[in-house]
Formats: structure tokens, C-alpha cells, sequence
């Protein structure tokens, strides 16, 4: 019916509205998300419509009470940014022991400034694989030679871009 | 064999002679990267596999150090050749064809070190 057909327009907007916002927010709400991700998700579109009263209800309840946003994950992570790359490559060279915290810049590069081996180099680049996931083949890899080649190289791959 | 090497390097002509696997020493270092890679990934699951008692840090230091002792080698072929020897041991490890005793084999735990010293070897009973 049109009323039904409106209301669900309605909703689309609602989670479109919210799923933009949402990527602007950073990785801290994923529980909130989480938690709110199964409500949604257990919507079929035949309940929807006997329920989407109730459900626009709790909808809104959640928008004005909680900070966190909900949106579709499909077990997908938050988006990448330049920013969150750069921090999270920062972060597991400061965990490297062979790394001394205090000179690690951006700019530093592995063998010059901070002095680190070629088997050295492959063990950071494996660390970045298993942070984010992907594989890094040794023909591109031995080419990175710093922190900021580093994260260029995965916004490359990750299409992050400013 | 060793005469024509050596009057090779005394020439300092760059013969050509028949790669094993790499042409040059660069693609040979990524063949030593891509093993490398290999066993440092495998060396955790060799610990839960054999149930050795060394945790995977001490393993990892141990490939570490094998490598190392073959760091000044600037031969492709010899390279080539040490890094299929390096891809055999590690299939064996892989596939458990080996036991916890080859594996520990690295660690030399149970062998006394050779004394270095002329006092030291001459308390044992050096042969001169």
C-alpha cells in the first residue's frame, strides 16, 4: 500500500541520514553499533510492515538518547581514513621492541635513521599485513621504507583518499 | 674448479655463468625475504605442532639467526642454493616429517661449546 511504501521511504532515509553521520565517527562506538546493528537486521520486509510503527519508535528513542549511530554493518569494519591509518601504523611500530619509540617520526626511514635490518623491514611489513588484512607482495613491499610510504601505500590499496 | 674461480675474480671479468634460480643478487634477496616471511610465519604454529618447550619468540630469534649466519654471502647461486635448502627444511617442518628432536637440533642445548682458548682446551685434553 502507499502508506506502507511511504514509511518505508521514510526509514531508508532515516538509516541513509545515519549511516552518513556515522562515518564520520570514530571506531569507539562499534559495541554501540553492535548492539544496535541485531535490531535492525532481524527486519524482515514482510514484519517490517506490521511493525514499523514500533520500530520507527525505537528508532528515534535511540537516535536522541545514545550518541552511538546505527547503520547496515554486514560485518564490515569502519571505514579507513587517512588519519586511523596513520595512527594505527604508528601504534604497532611503537610495540616493535627493536623500534625506540622516541625517534619514530613519520618521516623516519627503517634503515637509515633508525638503524633497523632488511629482515627487520619484512617483519614490520608483516606487521602491517596482519593489522589490516590484506597481503603485501615483496616486489611493492621492500620498497617501503618509512611510516608515511607505509600508510600511503594502504590508502592506495584501501582507496582512502582526501 | 677453484683455480678457474679464482683466476675469474683475479681477472675481474664478470663471466656469465648459469643461474640456478635468480639472475641477480636482487631477485635473490627476495627469494631470503619470501622464506624468510615463510618461517617466521610457520614458527608459531611448529610450536603448538611439536609441543616444544621454547615459546615462539626464542623460535623466531633462533630463524633469525640461522639467517644471519649466511648474511655475508654475495653469490646468487650460493644463495639460490641455501635458500633451497631453507625451503626443504621448512616443508619438513610443515609437514611433520621431522620430530621435536630435529627441531631442537637448533637450539644445541645438549652439546658441550668448544672451548676457544688454549687453557680451557688443554684441561680437557686438546689433541695438539
Amino acid at each position: 500500500t502507499a502508506r506502507d511504501g511511504d514509511r518505508a521511504r521514510q526509514r531508508a532515509l532515516c538509516v541513509r541520514q545515519l549511516a552518513r553521520s556515522s562515518a564520520r565517527f570514530s571506531s569507539g562506538n562499534i559495541a554501540v553499533r553492535a548492539a544496535a546493528a541485531p535490531v535492525l537486521s532481524n527486519l524482515r520486509p514482510f514484519s517490517f510492515v506490521a511493525s514499523s510503527q514500533r520500530t520507527r519508535w525505537i528508532e528515534q528513542t535511540r537516535i536522541t538518547s545514545s550518541v552511538g549511530v546505527f547503520c547496515r554493518q554486514y560485518s564490515d569494519l569502519p571505514p579507513l581514513t587517512l588519519e586511523t591509518i596513520q595512527q594505527r601504523v604508528m601504534y604497532v611500530l611503537k610495540l616493535y621492541d627493536k623500534i625506540n619509540p622516541e625517534k619514530l617520526a613519520t618521516s623516519s626511514h627503517f634503515m637509515k635513521d633508525l638503524g633497523l635490518d632488511s629482515l627487520d623491514q619484512v617483519e614490520i611489513i608483516m606487521a602491517m599485513e596482519d593489522e589490516f588484512g590484506f597481503e603485501i607482495p615483496d616486489g611493492e613491499a621492500e620498497k617501503l621504507m618509512s611510516p608515511q610510504e607505509i600508510v600511503h601505500y594502504i590508502a592506495d590499496k584501501n582507496d582512502v583518499y582526501e | 674448479m677453484a683455480s678457474s674461480a679464482a683466476a675469474r675474480t683475479a681477472a675481474g671479468t664478470a663471466k656469465v655463468v648459469k643461474p640456478i634460480f635468480s639472475r641477480d643478487l636482487e631477485e635473490a634477496k627476495r627469494r631470503v625475504r619470501e622464506l624468510y616471511r615463510a618461517w617466521y610465519r610457520e614458527v608459531p604454529n611448529t610450536v603448538t605442532t611439536f609441543q616444544l618447550d621454547i615459546s615462539a619468540r626464542q623460535g623466531r630469534d633462533k630463524v633469525r639467526e640461522m639467517f644471519e649466519r649466511n648474511k655475508h654471502v654475495t653469490d646468487p647461486r650460493v644463495i639460490d642454493m641455501l635458500v633451497i635448502k631453507g625451503k626443504m627444511e621448512l616443508q619438513e617442518t610443515i609437514n611433520v616429517w621431522k620430530q621435536k628432536t630435529h627441531i631442537m637440533r637448533y637450539f644445541h642445548e645438549t652439546e658441550v661449546p668448544r672451548s676457544a682458548d688454549f687453557l680451557s682446551r688443554f684441561y680437557v685434553g686438546h689433541d695438539p
